[in-house]
């Protein structure tokens, strides 16, 4: 099952679809979305948070016939195309499960592969955690449609009823004759004129799943184990060239003069570019590359010299645009009531830090263009490439590849559009790969967050009312229309995971948003996890104040609703599993948060020990409910993963402006977490609905809270800024 | 200048300042072998020089001169079929599902090779310690600690 990046672009048969429509839509949110136009804009926003709260954002609209999605060779090999990429989350396994199920065949016959743009297009790329909860039931129907299309045929070649085959394993047979027999791959190969039913066949209960539901192993991994899946730094084409461009050194650095020097005779060089805004250097060696690159004559516009506290004084409750996502009750009225409690956070910038930099290889040719990439967004990417290079999107082709590591920073198309811009010129195919220091220095961070949280208490220890007030950098709005911005008022990546989700008569949240001099963007969970860190560490200290044990007072605090019980549910598994109150070893403590994030619900309990003001987590307990599990071992590899690169967000990672530029250009400025203080993850998954919510980025959400409440306990000291550390 | 990669000889030109990563990746065409930082730290880029753990990002060809360089292509061995036989620390991590994205594993794995056969039947805390010089972003560490565990009873099995 590997990925084969030559493989070849299938002409399609043109084919008889009646017009049966394999769309996404907005479904429930399509109502309140409607509503709004009618009802006002604080209305709509309001219904626009909650339907992205629910749903995990935008929809991908893919409206594509199952001979998009699907071939199948004459030896009954199926070949699944997806338009989602594999990064490392899994869903590449998770939707080859899901299409197996309705066709009826075990995974070992599938093989997986990126679909290049000729073949599937989505329009939204791979983030927000929804690619399996948005493909569940549209690519079910697709298979299931592509199995009964099957069946007909095959009825029709043994001439009997469809109702008399019998399918197993991708064959159908008599059931009166089992000899007589059609495989999928025959079927596939005569069925040129395909009638689509106008509505698709009725889909398995889950109380017949095979597939869904099984911890089955990974499709992507014998190719990489072996170390011949293909990255986009990996892409080798005949005649490839390699392409070093020139970077600016701080944040608003804009190239004012470039003259060639002498780097146009230096050896190995094919082609050097100085353009107004751009220069690169294109050789048959990146070694070569990067040498010629360094004797380019450059002249920088550094731009203003920001410092660091010139940033976080934009990123302050107060500055920029407020907007109310969320009121209940009158928070205002009730505020004074009772005892108040107050407390702020800060987390700051951080990069994404994949282990692979970004890199494509393209190809530029006069009629056509092709594209190798490690992207989130193959879409978004071809645009960009189309009019990098003034090119019609119809004749760019783009091959995404796998990704070693996005985290949301591979929705940006740097590398290709800048491979384009050079292949164009040189004539022959180039990569651009960046070099650490690259990729740290180009394109955005996840944006420095600020809150604030107000609650009062009443006698008993309830909250009577809670108000959070969270400032962010941008997180979504550079990447869509301004138009977006408008009506939606603040940005729903930056304020993820801002509003509170406990029963509190009186609540409200303020998302106050900041445009910086730096870029910012996707990063896993996008608000998520600041936010959490705000919301979850101030709960554990209202816990404090109402002198009531962190579990109880949240479980006294749940919504009376099905949610609230998936949430009791979590709290008590989580709280079994640690044995929660019972002493632990000298000088460590436990700390619990939760989440609720786009229908996913994570519990965390971190033990700590604090010893001369280094923190130690020792284990993490952790639980998972996604709604329904398509693959168990992949809920529990991406709770794993999330929860560590949580905990190196929580206790290592910053990155700090001075003088206009970053501070840190590698990772020895800038150390990730290592495997020697990664603790021990015990992972309980549950299984509470019939339709999957996401996983990729959830569990990240609570960790940081987690730690800092156990920090709390085992020294009596609050930290209220990420990265957790002693001053 | 004689290259011997996986038991293979190349014939490759020595220019001073090359590097050995990308003499194998862009010359050699071998891949599996990462690029992560190029200063030595993250350790995607780890291969073995005569059986030691080395960043290749940071080691110069010429210091490869009459040495074996082992990469992730050369782990598995081939049977009389000819089909791939995995190593245990392949297997191992392949039945412990270890890889996510899977860009630091040819180095978390050339490793893990090094250490069992320094040390063939490592503890916990020798586990720790070796594989903490590699990174791995995606957070896989935890399992990375088991499949090392589980490799070296694999290997125990097996001899």
């Amino acid at each position: 099952m590997t990925e084969n990046m030559n493989e070849p672009v299938k002409p399609r048969k043109r084919r008889r679809l009646s017009r049966r429509d394999f769309l996404i839509v907005l479904g429930v949110g399509a109502a309140g979305f409607y509503a709004g136009v009618r009802l006002g804009t604080p209305y709509l926003r309001l219904r626009l948070v909650d339907f992205l709260e629910e749903s995990g954002g935008p929809p991908s609209n893919i409206d594509a016939p199952p001979d998009a999605w699907f071939e199948i060779l004459i030896n009954n090999t199926v070949n699944l195309y997806l338009p989602k990429s594999e990064m490392g989350q899994g869903v590449h396994t998770g939707l080859a499960q899901i299409a197996a199920e309705e066709l009826d065949v075990d995974l070992d016959q599938m093989q997986v592969f990126h679909a290049p743009t000729t073949r599937l297009v989505d329009p939204v790329g791979t983030s927000a955690s929804n690619t399996i909860s948005s493909l569940f039931t549209p690519l079910r129907e697709v298979a299931a449609t592509l199995r009964e299309l099957m069946r007909a045929e095959a009825a029709s070649q043994l001439n009997v009823l469809p109702q008399d085959l019998v399918l197993e394993a991708g064959v159908f047979s008599v059931s009166s004759n089992p000899d007589q027999q059609r495989k999928y791959g025959e079927l596939f190969q005569s069925l040129d004129q395909w009638e689509l039913p106008e509505n698709p066949p009725a889909l398995k209960d889950p109380s017949q799943y095979r597939q869904i539901g099984q911890p089955l192993p990974r499709v992507d991994l014998p190719a990489k184990i072996v170390g011949k899946a293909v990255y986009g730094f990996d892409v080798r084409i005949p005649g490839m060239l390699y392409g070093a461009v020139a970077r600016p050194e701080t944040i608003e650095g804009k190239l004012v003069n470039a003259s060639p020097g002498q780097a146009a005779s230096l050896p190995g060089v094919v082609k050097v570019v100085t353009e107004d805004d751009f220069a690169g250097v294109v050789a048959k060696s990146r070694e070569e590359a990067y040498r010629a690159l360094a004797s380019l004559q450059l002249e920088w516009d550094p731009g203003k010299l920001w410092q660091q506290e010139e940033i976080e004084a934009m990123v302050t409750v107060g500055q920029g645009r407020g907007v109310v996502i969320q009121r209940e009750g009158n928070v205002n009225q009730n505020l004074n009531n009772g005892t108040l409690v107050e407390a702020e956070y800060r987390t700051p910038m951080a990069f994404h830090a994949y282990m692979e930099p970004m890199a494509a290889v393209a190809d530029v040719g006069p009629d056509k263009v092709e594209i190798w990439a490690s992207t989130q967004a193959a879409n978004r990417l071809r645009g960009a490439v189309a009019e990098a290079i003034q090119r019609l999107q119809d004749e760019i082709v783009v091959h995404p590849v796998y990704l070693g590591g996005g985290f949301g920073r591979k929705i940006d198309e740097l590398a290709a559009v800048e491979a384009a811009r050079l292949s164009q010129t040189a004539g022959q195919p180039v990569q651009v790969a960046m070099s650490r220091p690259e990729d740290f220095n180009t394109g955005f961070l996840r944006p420095p967050t600020h809150s604030i949280l107000r609650a009062s208490l009443d006698e008993n220890g309830m909250i009577l009312a809670i108000e959070h007030e969270a400032s962010s950098g941008e997180v979504a709005f550079p990447f869509l229309p301004s138009i977006m911005g408008t009506v939606m008022g603040a940005d729903f990546g930056s304020y993820r995971g801002a509003n509170v989700y406990y029963a509190v008569p009186n609540k409200q949240t303020t998302a106050w948003l900041a445009k910086l001099p730096v870029s910012t963007g996707w990063w896993r969970g996008l608000g998520l996890m600041p936010n959490t860190f705000a919301v979850e560490s101030f709960i554990d200290e209202l816990a404090n104040s109402a002198n009531l044990d962190p579990l109880e007072f949240r479980l006294r605090h749940l919504p009376d609703d099905e949610t609230g019980q998936r949430t009791r549910n979590a709290l008590q598994i989580a709280a079994e599993e640690v044995n929660w109150g019972a002493s632990l070893p000298e000088g460590h403590a436990h700390g619990i948060a939760m989440s609720y994030d786009y229908g996913t619900i994570i519990v965390e309990i971190a033990e700590v020990s604090v010893e001369n003001d280094q923190i130690r987590v020792h284990k993490v307990t952790a639980v998972a409910d996604p709604g329904l599990v398509i693959n168990p071992d992949n809920v529990i590899a991406q709770t794993q993963g999330a929860i560590t690169m949580g905990l190196s967000a929580s206790l290592l990672e910053e990155v700090q402006i001075r003088d206009g530029a970053f501070q840190a250009t590698n990772f020895n400025q800038y150390p990730l977490l290592r495997n020697a203080d990664a603790p021990d993850i015990k992972v309980v998954v549950l299984n509470s609905r019939n339709s999957p919510t996401g996983m990729g980025e959830p569990p990240i959400g609570p960790i940081p809270a987690a730690v800092a409440n156990a920090v709390f306990v085992a020294t009596g000291q609050r930290l209220r800024r990420l990265p957790l550390k002693f001053d | 200048m004689n290259l011997k990669v996986n038991r293979q000889d190349y014939q490759v030109e020595d220019t001073p300042d090359r590097l050995l990563l990308w003499v194998l990746r862009d010359e050699l065409g071998l891949t599996g072998t990462k690029f992560g930082c190029g200063i030595g730290i993250c350790g995607s880029c780890t291969v073995h020089l005569d059986g030691s753990p080395t960043r290749a990002c940071i080691t110069m060809l010429s210091a490869a001169n009459n040495m074996e360089v082992r990469t992730i292509e050369g782990l598995a061995e081939t049977d009389s079929a000819g089909e791939p036989v995995l190593h245990p620390v392949q297997k191992a991590f392949l039945d412990e599902q270890v890889p996510q994205c899977s860009w630091c594993m040819s180095g978390q794995m050339m490793t893990a090779v090094a250490l069992l056969e320094q040390n063939p039947n490592p503890n916990a805390d020798e586990i720790r310690q070796a594989m903490n010089s590699v990174y791995c972003r995606c957070g896989t560490y935890y399992r990375i600690r088991k499949a090392v565990e589980r490799a070296a009873q694999l290997k125990a099995v097996e001899q």
